[in-house]
């Protein structure tokens, strides 16, 4: 008995020191920082100050804010207008095809997202794959603007965080039980009721989870941003790497960082008042 | 029991790739370098190695900010030579981040153009040699473009709707637009910034991208037909295509200096002195100008360039347009009002 709790430990302690050394440390540094004076060459005075704090509230960097949020919510809301149609679609499948179909959704992070970025701008370009072919069939007569604009934003975010909707959107589907999707058709629901009586009521944590995925990251993909928005468009992630980066104001930019955890730990924080289990979120 | 055996062997190699990793590298002589990204070729870098046995170990970064941020959150001595411009030279001695250097240990210190040593941020180049210069410029794609451009406020013609890609430095671009407006680029009157920002935003409309990573393929690839970007960057894409037309506005362009420096503290040295000493050489420089056609600092090598280098005012910059032109000074805290401004605009 005492034998197994002794293996038990080994396997959590690994676990316990990444944790520490690779998340909350580097979270309790940037807190600290976020407290200081830069010196304006990258460095800190370590006097305490509120003002990397005050400076956030001016209107240039709360358009930032509002500008990352809405790419962020209309980047959330596309990903779960497309992912719920195919999970629902994948969940009618044999398990083995099940299985195959999951495994080529998470097929793409075998490369970089970086390259895979670029892949998009040969296809985006004005000179590229799709304006050529349109172009060549007479669809168009003028080539596209398929990027360096919001849409190709969108399109760069949708097509790299999707699969975080769909994972635990997957998982929250599967465990619906068929016989009340049964049971619904027999008692004459249409599809579209069945799907707001039954489906989404179940998959609310998958949902939740899946946006939270999304939403987050997407307020700092900076390079998507750069790379097909031709870096017109300023959102979070650009704002704090400029301030570790070009304005060497590091406290500034631990600031913004804080800034976007207390957001994204208010939305969990939502979550649960709303009656949602912590444990849904994390073992779905 | 067959468990336990795997895992043994497993265990077992794992030791030996660590033994084996370990030993090679032992007597070996190392230079760590931090360069900017495409600036030189991979082939002088292999060539510098067969000849001196020297392991070159070479990291990038692509911002004079990322380049003091990586040489100053490291360790003392993690990198041996560094290749900042020049505010940035400024800053560093300032902070005492640079080593003296020694010139009697480069021989062929003296190919270097006289002209370009004894600049304002070390006068003396007690700490810094010079490596390239750079300009912006302004590139036109002339199967497009027709109309006159000779100055900043041209780029503001209506008929350039997103057809205009700039580099994406903040400290540049403002620049550009307190140039256009007559004026000092590295300002920190607020007023004269707020008018550059409302002369940016009536740009605005015109910018097809911001892009400091490979500004010339969109010119290459007529994604956009104007570009104002560094000269090297157009004399590549000139190659691509031969109806792209150089300007350097009358309002003037920024410059750039790129050097040699050791940071302090560097464990190599000596090995250091060497590389300095091969880029410094006629030959090595030439090939290095011939992959990245920035300005050319070196006498030596400047006789053995072909007259398609020369006579390209994009690679060989003519003399009054760097008469004319402006460094990017260091401002200390009033980098926070270029990145607000910044912020602003996109």
């Amino acid at each position: 008995m005492k034998n197994k709790k002794l293996w038990k430990y080994f396997f959590i302690i690994p676990v316990i020191i990444y944790v520490i050394l690779l998340i909350a440390l580097p979270l309790i540094y940037i807190l600290i920082i976020s407290f200081f004076q830069s010196d304006y060459y990258g460095g800190m005075i370590s006097t305490f100050t509120l003002q990397n704090y005050i400076d956030i509230f001016d209107q240039v960097y709360i358009n930032v804010f509002l500008k990352s949020i809405f790419v962020a919510g209309v980047t959330t809301l596309i990903c779960i207008l497309i992912s719920y149609p195919f999970v629902l679609a994948i969940s009618h499948k044999k398990p083995a095809t099940q299985k195959i179909l999951m495994t080529l959704v998470m097929v793409p992070f075998l490369t970089n997202s970086l390259i895979r970025m670029y892949g998009w701008l040969v296809l985006l370009r004005k000179s590229g794959v799709i304006n050529q072919v349109l172009l060549g069939v007479g669809v168009i007569q003028e080539p596209l603007s398929l990027m360096y604009n919001m849409f190709g934003i969108l399109i760069g975010m949708v097509y790299t965080l999707l699969p975080f909707m769909v994972l635990p959107l997957y998982s929250s589907v599967s465990t619906v039980d068929p016989q009340l999707l049964e049971a619904a058709n027999d008692l004459g629901a249409s599809k579209i009721k069945t799907f707001f009586k039954i489906i989404l009521p179940q998959t609310l944590p998958g949902l939740f989870n899946g946006s939270l995925m999304v939403f987050t990251p997407a307020l700092g993909y900076f390079f998507i941003v750069d790379i097909l928005g031709g870096g017109k468009i300023m959102i979070l992630g650009n704002l704090i790497k400029n301030q570790f980066l070009t304005a060497r104001n590091w406290p500034f930019g631990a600031a913004i960082s804080i800034v976007l955890v207390l957001i994204t730990s208010l939305v969990i924080f939502a979550y649960r008042k709303l009656g949602g289990k912590m444990e849904d979120l994390g073992g779905a | 029991m067959r468990k336990i055996g795997k895992g043994l062997i497993f265990i077992g190699c794992m030791v030996l790739i660590l033994f084996l990793s370990g030993c090679s590298r032992k007597e070996e002589k190392v230079l760590n370098v931090l360069n900017w990204s495409s600036y030189i070729p991979d082939s002088v870098i292999r060539d510098f190695e067969k000849e001196t046995g020297i392991q070159v170990n070479y990291s990038t970064y692509s911002s004079n900010e990322e380049c003091l941020a990586k040489v100053s959150s490291a360790k003392e001595g993690t990198y041996d030579l560094i290749f900042p411009s020049d505010y940035m030279i400024e800053i560093m001695i300032s902070r005492g981040m640079l080593e003296k250097l020694d010139t009697t240990q480069l021989s062929n210190v003296g190919n270097l153009d006289s002209l370009y040593l004894h600049q304002s941020f070390d006068s003396q180049n007690q700490y810094s040699l010079p490596f390239v210069m750079a300009s912006t410029v302004i590139a036109v794609n002339r199967d497009h473009i027709k109309d006159d451009i000779d100055s900043y406020q041209d780029l503001l013609n209506n008929d350039y709707v997103n057809n205009i890609t700039l580099i994406d430095d903040q400290r540049i671009i403002i620049g550009m637009a307190l140039l256009a407006n007559g004026y000092d680029m590295n300002t920190v009157n607020e007023k004269e910034l707020e008018v550059a920002k409302d002369w940016l935003l009536q740009l605005k409309p015109n910018i097809k991208a911001f892009d400091s990573d490979s500004p010339k393929n969109f010119l290459i690839t007529e994604e956009a037909d104007i570009a104002v970007l560094w000269n090297a960057e157009a004399a590549l894409a000139y190659q691509e295509n031969k109806n792209i037309e150089f300007i350097y506005p009358k309002e003037g362009s920024a410059l750039s200096m790129d050097n040699f420096a050791i940071p302090k503290g560097a464990r190599h040295m000596n090995e250091a002195y060497q590389f300095i000493d091969y880029i410094l050489r006629a030959d090595v420089m030439k090939e290095i100008i011939e992959s990245y056609p920035y300005k050319n600092v070196n006498q030596a090598t400047q006789a053995l360039l072909d007259p398609d280098y020369l006579y390209n005012i994009a690679s060989n910059i003519p003399s009054d347009i760097i008469e004319d032109g402006v460094y990017v000074k260091n401002i200390g805290e009033s980098v926070k009002l270029y990145d607000k401004l910044w912020a602003e605009i996109k």
